[in-house]
């Protein structure tokens, strides 16, 4: 045994084949350059911005198919029949040789222990970049399916379960059989959408680079998920990464080339980050073999294609973005990028990301992550009143009065906080964390706020959840609640279930209503609360009248209209009074609660 | 559940990131270790339940922290209450070891804790398992000129472990255990009541914010 293993087992995944690249625009339209020559020179970037006007706004007017119209408005169950009807199109035949090739490097991953030859230097950090990416998903296809029903692994390299899961095989593999059925058909719908778009998918490259422009009918079927072998494509395009990416032509490859001998605080942290980022994937872990075993012997000393991207888009955008520099989380976001896309978007997306989705929540002092938790718990106590009444306490089991929330926010949100940073990654299953990924990109940071809002509601309906309610409060209960709430998303296996309940009218709790601007009123309010309660703590800490009396003169900007004395001792609005809340769906909730209340006191 | 009445002793483990903290806690309370520890992002917790003295029975609560210095901002709530403090470094890394005293610093702002001079910490040097030409060279006076020499000299227990190999893990959360427990006894004794002043001085009336507020 030990034999085979200690032979080169990374080297399995790296192959890089050709056809199932992820196709880049650039290439896609490359028959139509020869009309744009004119703009010939730095063409790639003066190419790409005629790209913007078929994703941007002239999208929705782009031309469509005849028969756009039909399939625009149809209903799922029309389209079910007219899938029927044009299953002939998408041949299986077709499909699974397109993925012949993946599946191949797959096999070789999984199924073969004897490594294959290593197909590129691997001492030429250059070549590893520019070389043509591997799709690292494994595709939707009846085949596939049962492969990785019996692999260890799951579509995208991570292994299925182990001790630090919330379920075991069994368990995701009774879950993944009827999962994977509902992915065929929702890719099939897909397939059928595009083409009612006028993007049919092509038979030589089966993952789409242009997607329908955001619709209501578009957000339905992201909510109901994106084909996995088209996220990567499906999130950039959505997020706007081909604009940003346009706008910066050239840019990463450049700080990748500044930052190559770059050796800092950040790069320490990175460097010690990198194989703790997904130890439990085959793309990331060099030393776990194609049966799932895990090596002891030869740690580190051959990486991965990905820890090595991985290690440049971290310390690249650590040098991009300096008031946020290397925060751990990142690695975590990164990496999940990375299995789905070439690592230039991957960066472009974290910057997208942390500018403007989730603004300073990973700045060094991580501002963005208590302003968030603030209006996190706001919306439990606003929306979820029940659980509010348990969680609203200090680690002491204290009462939390209203003006209290954010300057002594509740245990609960050192949980919550890392579902901002990670965003839920290894905080739940992951698909799960997949198909809020799918909704994130498209319909931006509500998404954290709907989804964490579902979760906790999740936690206070279920039965376990029951004992620690119903004692007195102490801390022991605190700590009790802490850790159910810490542990449950791991086992949120059934993503279609979470998705349901997020948005569902009828049936579901109704946060889907939740709405962006609701989200960043209340951002601001709490940001400007939180300015306050700092300069107050400034002013209150061990400081010299003097000190003191100089800070508070200080023309520094920071509290417009805020120099008076007075301020230092505050007034007496309650604190909600600078949020208005969303009153329809705060009283469906009290609606909810009463009829569940109504109904248990009777039996 | 029927345990209530167990003492609950409360750990707190700091130091730099990497120094191996989750792999001490692991180890400790599973005794087991892997390289697949994923980064701790915020704080996570574990207990185990021994037996002090042969007859004591106490839960240890032992929180694992995320060692990037930005995450303290998260972690003032959790600090409190705390029956004893372990600083972490790792003897492969000089910088870790010199960080040691402002994770002391920070912990006692943040935990506030009634008697600093003479709460309990203790030292821990991990990964004593790596070959001896990667340790800091002149480790021990090094570590003497922290613990002895320096103004608020770090002058606690020190122990070297390897989580990994399972070295002196067992041995140190013995004497942590010990040194909670006494802790815990004396905040008994003394009423139980951290100082609360400073969080009151700041814990004012928040203002609504100026809409309407032209009066
Ligand atoms: N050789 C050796 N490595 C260790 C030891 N303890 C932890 N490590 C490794 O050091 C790295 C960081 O460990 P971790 O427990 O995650 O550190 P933390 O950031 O302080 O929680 C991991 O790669 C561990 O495998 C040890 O005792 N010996
Ligand atoms: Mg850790």
């Amino acid at each position: 045994m030990a034999t085979t293993q200690s032979t080169n087992s990374e080297e399995a995944p790296i192959t890089p084949k050709k056809s199932s690249m992820l196709l880049d625009p650039n290439e896609y339209n490359k028959s139509d350059n020869a009309a744009n020559s004119h703009q010939r020179n730095d063409s790639s970037y003066s190419r790409n911005f005629s790209l913007i006007d078929m994703y941007g706004e002239e999208a929705a007017s782009s031309p469509t198919g005849p028969d756009s119209n039909d399939h625009g408005s149809t209903s799922d169950e029309q389209l079910d029949y007219q899938m029927l009807q044009s299953l002939d199109e998408f041949s299986f035949g077709e499909i699974s040789t397109d993925h012949n090739v993946s599946q191949q490097t797959i096999t070789q991953i999984r199924d073969t222990p004897t490594p294959q030859p290593p197909q590129h230097d691997e001492d030429d950090d250059d070549e590893d970049r520019l070389e043509i990416r591997q799709q690292y998903v494994i595709p939707t296809s009846m085949g596939n399916e049962t492969k990785i029903l019996n692999s260890p692994f799951d579509r995208y390299g991570f292994r299925k379960s182990s001790t630090h899961h919330g379920f075991t095989l069994e368990e995701y593999n009774d879950w993944f059989k009827e999962y994977s059925e509902y992915s065929y058909r929702r890719k099939k719908k897909w397939e059928l959408l595009m083409k009612s778009h006028g993007l049919p998918i092509q038979e030589d490259d089966p993952v789409p680079t242009r997607f329908p422009p955001k619709s209501d009918k578009v957000k339905k079927m992201i909510r109901k998920g994106i084909p996995p072998e088209w996220r990567g494509n499906a999130w950039f395009f959505y997020a706007g990464g081909y604009d940003k990416l346009n706008r910066n032509a050239g840019v990463y490859h450049q700080i990748v080339e500044n930052t190559k001998n770059i050796h800092n605080k950040d790069t320490e942290v990175i460097e010690r980050d990198l194989h703790r980022t997904f130890p439990d994937n085959i793309y990331f872990n060099e030393s776990i073999d194609a049966n799932g075993n895990t090596l002891t012997v030869p740690l580190h000393s051959k990486e991965t294609p990905l820890i090595k991207s991985l290690r440049r888009v971290l310390i690249a955008f650590a040098h991009y973005q300096p008031q946020i520099g290397y925060c751990q989380s990142l690695n975590f976001l990164a990496g999940l990028l990375l299995l789905f896309m070439e690592e230039e978007r991957a960066f472009w997306m974290l910057v997208i990301l942390t500018e403007r989705i989730i603004p300073k929540v990973h700045s060094a002092d991580l501002e963005g992550v208590h302003t968030d938790q603030g209006v996190l718990m706001l919306c439990v106590k606003e929306y979820i009143p029940q659980l509010w009444s348990i969680l609203g306490t200090t680690f002491e089991g204290e009462r939390l009065s209203d003006d209290q929330i954010l300057s002594k926010l509740p245990p609960v949100t050192l949980v919550t906080s890392s579902w901002f940073m990670s965003l839920f990654v290894g905080i739940m299953p992951t698909e799960t964390t997949l198909r809020i990924w799918d909704i994130l990109w498209c319909e931006g940071s509500k998404t954290v706020f709907r989804f964490s809002l579902t979760i906790l509601k999740l936690c206070l309906d279920n039965p376990e959840f029951d004992g620690a309610k119903h004692s007195p409060g102490g801390e022991a209960d605190q700590i009790e609640l802490f850790q159910f709430v810490q542990n449950f998303p791991k086992k949120i296996l059934d993503c279609s279930n979470l998705v349901d309940l997020c948005f569902k009218k009828i049936g579901g709790y109704g946060f889907g209503s939740l709405s962006q601007d609701e989200i960043n009123k209340c951002r601001e309010f709490v940001s400007k609360q939180r300015e306050m309660m700092n300069y107050k703590r400034r002013l209150s800490t061990k400081m010299t009248s003097e000190e003191r009396y100089t800070l508070m003169n200080s023309s520094d900007g920071q509290l417009d209209g805020n120099n008076d004395i007075h301020d230092v001792y505050g007034f007496h609005r309650p604190i909600m009074g600078g949020v208005v809340w969303n009153r329809s769906i705060s009283n469906k909730m009290k609606k909810t609660f009463a009829k569940r209340n109504s109904s248990r006191s009777s039996t | 559940m029927s345990s209530r009445k167990k003492t609950l002793l409360k750990v707190i483990i700091l130091g730099d990131s990497g120094v191996g903290k989750t792999s001490l806690m692991q180890q400790f309370v599973n005794n087991k270790f892997s390289h697949q520890y994923k980064a701790t992002i915020g704080a996570d917790f574990l207990t185990k339940e021994i037996i002090i003295d042969n007859n004591k029975p106490v839960t240890l609560q032992i929180w694992d922290t995320a060692g990037q210095e930005r995450f303290q901002s998260l972690g003032v709530a959790f600090y409190r209450g705390a029956d004893c403090c372990v600083l972490c470094f790792d003897v492969t890394n000089e910088k870790s070891l010199n960080n040691l005293t402002s994770w002391k610093d920070e912990f006692l702002v943040q935990s506030n804790v009634s008697n600093p001079q003479d709460f309990p910490f203790i030292i821990i040097g991990n990964k004593i398992d790596v070959d001896d030409s990667k340790k800091i060279p002149s480790l021990q006076k090094k570590l003497h000129n922290i613990t002895h020499n320096q103004l608020g000299g770090l002058n606690y227990p020190v122990f070297e472990t390897s989580a990994k190999d399972s070295i002196n893990v067992e041995a140190a959360f013995e004497v942590i255990a010990k040194m909670a427990l006494q802790q815990e006894e004396l905040n008994a004794a003394s009423g139980g009541d951290v100082n609360d002043d400073y969080n009151d001085a700041i814990n004012i009336h928040l203002d609504g914010e100026s809409s309407g507020c032209g009066c």
